[in-house]
């Protein structure tokens, strides 16, 4: 009995001596911050963790980097990471580790919240939180930072990289990861910053510390073959926080999916490559025909959703429900016409 | 005494401010940088691409991406052939007939003396190498990619890359004009462009910058329109060397990639350098390996007014090929050719291995890279006169030409050999063609 409460003791003290006192060899001496981006860097860093899952699988990164979302230890991350129940471990700015439970993920969004016991953390936590409308707003060419554990370089209380770059863009574009599609469908903030393995989850901020996006893996998009270092939103993180963090009810979201009917039939050949979405039919009394569309019309664009093949309008079209009112954009001849359709359910035969 | 500290106290404060300055430069250059942006904007226009092909193409794909497209043959005429008469119709003849594999030959068809036994044939190799369908890496982006606007009329300049796939159609998306269909018109290959036409008018127009304008480490914002229609994206960079890819180019560290493609490379008063296109040293599209590597390359526009011109025209310009080998022992003076492949020009005009070339209209060659550079950024159809110094024949010096250079074949598979790099400035006062 004596040996094991010996053991626990000097267990307890290593642990303890970890969040106190790192010893000689692990103390970096650092000057005060002194330009914008330092001062940027110095303030955010004690709210974004590391994150270690569970090892396993040699395909996906079992680390990645969190934000602190509250004080009651609520931490958001992306939910493609492996990450086990009882295995998920939080190491804080101070190098100290916490054990974390995983709440319920949002597989839209693929973000997922953990949470760590605010009791076992040395002083407070310090949590940031999706700025205002007005606050998240960014431009193309606007100079950010971005910050992660990009290939887990960081451990103990060392400090996460920072990459600095511009926003790119926004777009909403056709992506996908790993040869599957992407889920979420809002628009994205396309960064030069680099994003890598082990960054993912971390967050994108303006040189002022105005937090506008949380780092998602590196995508494809499909339209250009290229990889994109890519952010969420933060501020579409919103209503998933407000949900698990404060504690508020989502409105629900509609679960019954109703096919949407256009009454155009598309030219396609079996077996061949999807071609572009040339028109072959048109019902009557079917939005296509109230459009005006004729035979061998070529369908370009619905909303700003490129159709580059009738495979394509199809996918595009599942977006939509019943009722909603689409902007057509079709090439007739050398002709560039448009129009609004509003689509409708399948009529009972 | 006072002043002492104070120059002390002064010299230990400076690499401090200096060092703060720099860093915020940043959020000085941030204003800069979204004015430049508003300026070029409305010039850079979306490019849709439909229909068309899709083929992989590896390191020894063409020069220069794909063939241009060729005028279709028309179809021709068939002529009814003249009815014969079963009688005049020539007897079909009986194949001899040969012991099947595997059959064991009969008794009566052993092999008689002196008759060689024949060889077991040689199982074929499988044909590994299929044209176009050859290596992985490089796939041809579908969709959209980026222009920009050339002349208020309609004119639109966009990146040879988007014809890549040979597009059935080709729409453009000008910001607050609308989107109108184009009607493919011109190229130049050898810089990786193609012009457009759209019918629209009153169209915003750049100002663009004469290469000799650009100085290397100024600014340079690689911008696209092919992720969103609404703002352009932009990559941050400068201007890295210029006159590469024989004077045709400017190299800049901004990413470039599909996504930007055809856009402008703007500086910062918003004017245009040139357009982004996946040109590499070896001649050919560039690959992924290039994609967002820090170098890419922008097509100058504002020394080619000419070629555009050519190509409103409705003219394919490709580069020049003289068709000569040049030995790489020979340092010079003049150009030692070492083979002269058969349908090349050099070849018709009478250069020989062994000849040395000297002079390239008027100008002296200095060595085989100078002499490349030389014509290597002319194109096809240009003409040049040279000085040989023939190996066999007359001892002076002769006059060669002019030599019509042709145009550089498409389908050449150069596996094993380096290009040489384009690195070699031009001589001073040469802009290249």
């Amino acid at each position: 009995m004596m040996r094991i409460a010996l053991t626990v003791t000097a267990l307890a003290t290593l642990l303890s001596a970890q969040t106190k006192d790192f010893g000689k060899y692990y103390s970096f001496d650092e000057r005060e911050p002194k330009t914008q981006v330092e001062r940027t860097i110095h303030g955010l860093l004690p709210s974004m963790v590391k994150i270690h899952g569970a090892s396993g699988l040699a395909t996906i990164t079992a680390y990645a980097t969190g934000i602190i979302v509250s004080d009651q230890g609520h931490i958001v991350t992306l939910d493609q990471i492996l990450l086990q129940k009882g295995r998920t471990r939080v190491v804080l700015w101070d190098g100290s580790v916490h054990d974390a439970t995983l709440l319920r993920a949002d597989d839209k969004l693929g973000v997922r919240l953990i949470k760590i016991d605010p009791k076992e953390v040395n002083g407070k936590l310090k949590a940031l939180w999706p700025p205002s409308e007005k606050q998240a707003k960014y431009r193309n060419g606007q100079f950010v930072v971005s910050l992660g554990n990009c290939f887990r370089l960081a451990e103990f209380s060392e400090k996460l990289s920072a990459t600095f770059g511009v926003v790119v863009g926004k777009a909403n574009t056709a992506l996908r990861y790993r040869m599957a599609d992407v889920k979420y469908d809002g628009d994205i903030i396309l960064t030069d910053a680099c994003n890598n393995p082990g960054h993912y989850g971390g967050g994108l901020f303006t040189l002022d510390g105005r937090w506008i996006g949380l780092n998602m893996k590196l995508l494809d998009s499909k339209e250009t073959n290229t990889m994109l270092s890519a952010a969420l939103p933060s501020r579409d993180l919103l209503p998933y926080l407000e949900e698990y963090v404060l504690g508020k009810k989502r409105e629900d979201v509609i679960k019954k999916v109703v096919p949407v009917w256009t009454g155009i039939t598309l030219f396609e050949q079996a077996g061949r490559k999807s071609p572009p979405a040339y028109v072959e039919r048109v019902k009557r009394g079917s939005p296509g025909r109230k459009l005006g569309l004729r035979i061998d019309d070529m369908i370009v664009r619905i909303d700003d959703f490129s159709i580059r093949s009738c495979k394509e309008l199809r996918s595009v079209l599942k977006k939509y429900k019943p009722g909603d009112t689409v902007k057509v954009m079709w090439k007739r001849g050398t002709k560039v016409m448009t129009g609004d359709m509003e689509l409708m359910e399948k009529p009972k035969r | 005494m006072i002043l002492r500290p104070a120059i002390v106290m002064s010299m230990l404060l400076l690499p401090l401010t200096a060092q703060q300055g720099n860093v915020d430069e940043f959020l000085k250059l941030e204003p800069v940088l979204q004015a430049a942006l508003k300026k070029a904007g409305p010039y850079v226009v979306t490019v849709e691409t439909f229909g068309g092909t899709r083929h992989v193409m590896g390191k020894d794909g063409p020069m220069d991406g794909p063939a241009p497209p060729k005028p279709r043959p028309k179809p021709k005429k068939v002529e009814p052939k003249p009815e014969k008469k079963p009688d005049e119709l020539p007897k079909p003849v009986k194949p001899a007939e040969k012991p099947k594999e595997g059959e064991k030959p009969k008794e009566g068809d052993k092999p008689k003396e002196g008759d060689k036994p024949e060889k077991p044939k040689k199982p074929k190799k499988p044909n590994k190498k299929k044209p176009g369908l050859v290596a992985s890496g490089f796939q041809q982006a579908q969709g959209k990619t980026s222009g920009i606007i050339l002349s208020s009329d309609g004119w639109i300049m966009i990146s040879r890359f988007a014809l890549n796939l040979d597009p059935t159609t080709i729409l453009i998306n000008v910001p607050n004009h609308g989107t109108y269909h184009a009607e493919r018109v011109g190229e130049d290959t050898s810089r990786g462009i193609a012009l457009v036409k759209i019918d629209a008018e009153g169209l915003p127009v750049p100002e663009f910058v004469h290469p000799k304008d650009v100085k290397v480490g100024q600014w340079a914002f690689a911008l696209g329109r092919t992720f969103a229609e609404q703002d352009p994206t932009v990559h941050l960079g400068i201007v890295s060397a210029k006159n590469r890819l024989f004077g045709r180019a400017l190299q800049i560290d901004a990413y470039t990639s599909p996504a930007n493609y055809g856009g402008a490379v703007v500086d910062i008063h918003g004017r245009v350098l040139g357009i982004s296109v996946p040109l590499s040293p070896s001649g050919r599209n560039a690959g992924v390996e290039w994609y967002d590597s820090g170098i890419g390359f922008a097509t100058t526009i504002g020394n080619i007014t000419d070629l555009v011109k050519r190509m409103q025209e409705g003219q394919i310009l490709q580069r020049a090929w003289l068709g000569v080998q040049l030995s790489t022992s020979h340092l010079g003076p003049g150009a030692k050719i070492t083979g002269t492949p058969k349908d090349g020009a050099a070849k018709e005009a009478g250069l020989r291995k062994g000849d040395i070339i000297l002079k390239v209209d008027g100008q002296d060659v200095l060595n085989g890279p100078h002499f490349q550079m030389l014509v290597s950024s002319r194109l096809g159809g240009d003409t040049c006169t040279l000085v040989v110094k023939k190996k066999r024949g007359e001892k002076a010096p002769i006059s060669v030409g002019p030599i019509t250079l042709k145009n550089a074949p498409w389908s050449e598979q150069r596996k094993g050999k380096e290009d040489l790099p384009a690195s070699f400035s031009l001589p001073e006062g040469e802009e290249g063609r």
